[in-house]
């Protein structure tokens, strides 16, 4: 029950981009064909999975036996930008293929504010090591469809009459605004069988 | 600037109807429930549809005029806004509610992306969620009763089901609209009029109505009564709350649906759940707005991966694989 | 030619402005603005940052090695952060929690890397101390503008301490301003705006 939760909360009901203001860069900014908006899905999905496990259990195993929790935010963004090397070193040599899709997006990762966003939420909420790798894992596709359903909104407009001075971020911003308020139905879904 | 090229989005197919005659198709159909919406609502009502036409007519007027663009009010489509809108707010909401709503759904869900045909989400649908969002009490709870016109704080009967209520209207109420409810939502009667005229003229599909209130239907059938499967009053979901109205003149809008008939269930359906998990399990007691604005974001999604067969390439295809198999 | 000191400071309200003209930093923009006080605290927040990292990184700007100066800047950015979330905790506990999680992500938050990288890591002290503060109150002028309008639209008034104005609600307010469709809304709107206004001034100038 906690994990269907924890799912449909990242991906429906909080989503990260239309409830949680997370990770809008590169959401804003990589959305404006689909290629794009799919490769850096899967390299978010990939990273913020795992980066949530690598950052909860830091917490767990070494932050909190050694009362060191107010340096969360240096330990994390240093564990979050090390684990992303390592990622990148690692498929390099080992899965060339995934690399190539990959590749390219693994460093804009680091501007996404949403991999440390979940992991300074998961112990917030002390989620744990399990919980917490769940709730990356949600607040990951759940960005992927807000930027999967806007690649695919923003590449019609390539073909529209938009005026000038609106294009780019102005528009963009407007068209965010009327998604989020699509996904207000959303809100409090399950809200009384799971609690 | 002289003559451009005009790139534009399929189908380029052209035909005798024009934009303007297929809009005032649909305004024709819409007159049955408005006039229904007076009757049974009084003064009210009549004067909540006049300031949302007249707001939205203004609206892309002076829009069109201030980014001098042609102005196109004469089409009808502001006019179809305008009239969508209030039959989706309740009686009893204070004018600014449809005025506010009227100009939302011209200015920032339509003519900021380059007017008629360019919009993603539904006009109306955008104006109605964004007036529930910014005065979610007057908006959700300006309920009257149906002839009598008295404000009543009873609430409407998907609210009561939502409450877990049983105590709704029965079947000959909810077809002639004897129910608390939306402006046009709830004569059910001479809604089917106005969608039986649209389907008629073929300005609309009937896979998209058909695949969305049968989705609520079935759904409804299957899960509607809690604790026991199977057991769940699927006719009442679809008389009740918006079903209607959305399936016929929402989830078909041209402009926000898909091209192909494939995609165009697919839309239907997608409506029909987005709605039903949102009236069973939401937080919300009516879910028609969010179902058919949520598939309105896939749309371009499902455009994209519903594509009709090209003629002869499966043939092609066959071939090609024969002859690979000879060598 | 060099730019005027004076200059360094006052870039950062218009033609560096970090949300209008260079489209950073976006989550807090949205996140936090919901009035004016918010905005006020974070911007605060954000000048601290920004400031502490600009001095560091122009002062060790001659010892940091190429290759490895984006960890070293991420660093002493990351110092400050801590040193603001242990201030605020302790001081504002109250902003602390309406805030959040919104603090600690300043260290990711691209205007003040931007910086370290575009300006301080190149220029003296001097300079990159008055464009830390500069950028960072210019972003705070916009955190409170947007917060303003969101503010005054979303529950009628402003509130600035024990002032409020105006005293009487002038209309219902929209609820919807405080959430996140208002608050995309706003800022699409305002950057429209925006780029109206200069596209209007480039054509007078251009006559």
């Amino acid at each position: 029950m906690k994990f269907i939760s924890i799912m449909l909360g990242g991906i429906l009901i909080q989503n990260f981009v239309f409830m949680q203001y997370l990770g809008l860069c590169p959401f804003l900014g990589l959305s404006e064909q689909m290629d794009t908006a799919l490769g850096m899905s899967g390299a978010v999905i990939f990273v913020m999975t795992f980066a949530s496990t690598v950052a909860a259990a830091f917490e767990q195993f070494i932050l909190v036996p050694l009362h060191l929790e107010y340096m969360r935010t240096i330990a994390y963004i240093l564990v979050i930008a090390g684990f992303v090397q390592l990622v990148e070193i690692f498929l390099k040599k080992t899965v060339p293929s995934l690399y190539k899709a990959l590749g390219i997006y693994l460093p804009l990762i680091t501007t996404n504010c949403a991999v440390l966003g979940v992991a300074l939420l998961n112990a917030r909420q002390s989620y744990g090591v399990l919980w917490g790798t769940v709730n990356g894992l949600a607040g990951a596709l759940g960005w992927s469809v807000a930027i999967i359903i806007f690649a695919g909104i923003r590449e019609r407009w390539k073909f529209m009459n938009i005026p000038g001075t609106l294009k780019g971020f102005p528009l963009a911003l407007v068209a965010t605004s009327l998604m989020a308020l699509s996904f207000q139905g959303f809100s409090r879904l399950f809200a009384s069988v799971l609690k | 600037m002289g003559e451009k090229l005009i790139v534009t989005p399929s189908p380029h197919i052209k035909s005798p109807r024009t934009v303007k005659g297929v809009m005032l198709g649909v305004v024709i159909s819409l007159l049955p429930a408005c006039v229904g919406a007076v009757v049974l609502f009084g003064m009210n009502a009549l004067l909540i549809l006049i300031t949302s036409v007249v707001s939205a007519v203004v609206a892309e007027a002076l829009w069109q005029r201030a980014t001098k663009q042609e102005i196109t009010v004469g089409d009808f489509s502001a006019v179809i806004t305008g009239l969508l809108l209030a039959m989706t707010l309740p009686p009893g909401v204070p004018l600014y509610v449809p005025a506010v709503g009227s100009v939302f759904a011209i200015v920032i869900a339509k003519q900021i992306f380059g007017g008629l045909g360019s919009n993603f989400v539904n006009p109306a649908l955008a104006g109605r969620a964004f007036v529930l969002a910014a005065w979610p009490m007057s908006v959700a709870g300006a309920w009257l009763n149906p002839l009598t016109h008295d404000a009543v704080s009873s609430p409407t009967p998907l609210a009561v089901l939502k409450g877990g209520g049983t105590n709704i209207p029965g079947l000959w109420d909810l077809l002639i609209g004897n129910r608390t409810g939306s402006l046009g939502e709830t004569s059910i009667i001479l809604l089917l009029l106005g969608g039986l005229f649209l389907l008629v003229t073929k300005i609309i599909d009937w896979r998209t109505p058909v695949g969305f209130l049968g989705t609520l239907f079935v759904g409804t059938w299957i899960f509607g009564k809690p604790g026991a499967l199977f057991q769940g009053d699927g006719l009442s979901a679809i008389l009740l709350g918006g079903a209607v109205l959305g399936a016929f003149f929402m989830a078909t809008d041209y402009v926000t649906s898909p091209v192909t008939p494939k995609g165009r269930l697919i839309f239907g359906i997608g409506a029909g759940l987005v709605t039903l998990l949102i009236r069973l399990w939401g937080g919300y007691p009516e879910g028609v707005t969010y179902g058919i604005l949520f598939m309105n974001l896939m749309t371009p999604i499902i455009d994209r991966f519903v594509v009709p067969k090209y003629y002869g390439y499966e043939h092609d295809a066959r071939a090609r694989k024969s002859a690979e198999g000879k060598r | 030619m060099k730019r005027s000191l004076l200059h360094e400071f006052t870039k950062g309200f218009i033609e560096e402005n970090a949300t209008f003209r260079m489209v950073i930093g976006m989550c807090p923009t949205l996140a936090v603005t919901t009035s004016v006080k918010n905005g006020f605290w974070m911007g605060v927040a954000v000048i601290f940052v920004l400031t502490f990292s600009n001095v560091f990184v122009s002062l060790l700007r001659k010892m940091i090695p190429d290759q490895i100066r984006i960890p070293i800047f991420v660093i002493l950015i990351a110092t400050p952060v801590v040193i603001v979330e242990l201030l605020m905790r302790a001081y504002l506990p109250a902003m602390y929690e309406i805030l959040g999680v919104f603090v600690p992500l300043i260290v990711v938050n691209c205007i003040i890397i931007a910086r370290a990288e575009a300006f301080a890591y190149k220029e003296s002290v001097l300079r990159s101390f008055l464009d830390g503060l500069g950028i960072g109150a210019g972003f705070t002028c916009n955190l409170m503008i947007i917060g303003g309008i969101r503010e005054f639209l979303g529950t009628g008034q402003i509130a600035l301490g024990s002032f409020v104005f105006p005293s009487v609600k002038l209309f219902e307010p929209l609820v919807v301003m405080l959430t996140p469709p208002g608050g995309f809304m706003t800022l699409g709107l305002l950057m429209a705006i925006l780029n109206i206004a200069v596209a209007r001034s480039a054509q007078k100038k251009a006559h």
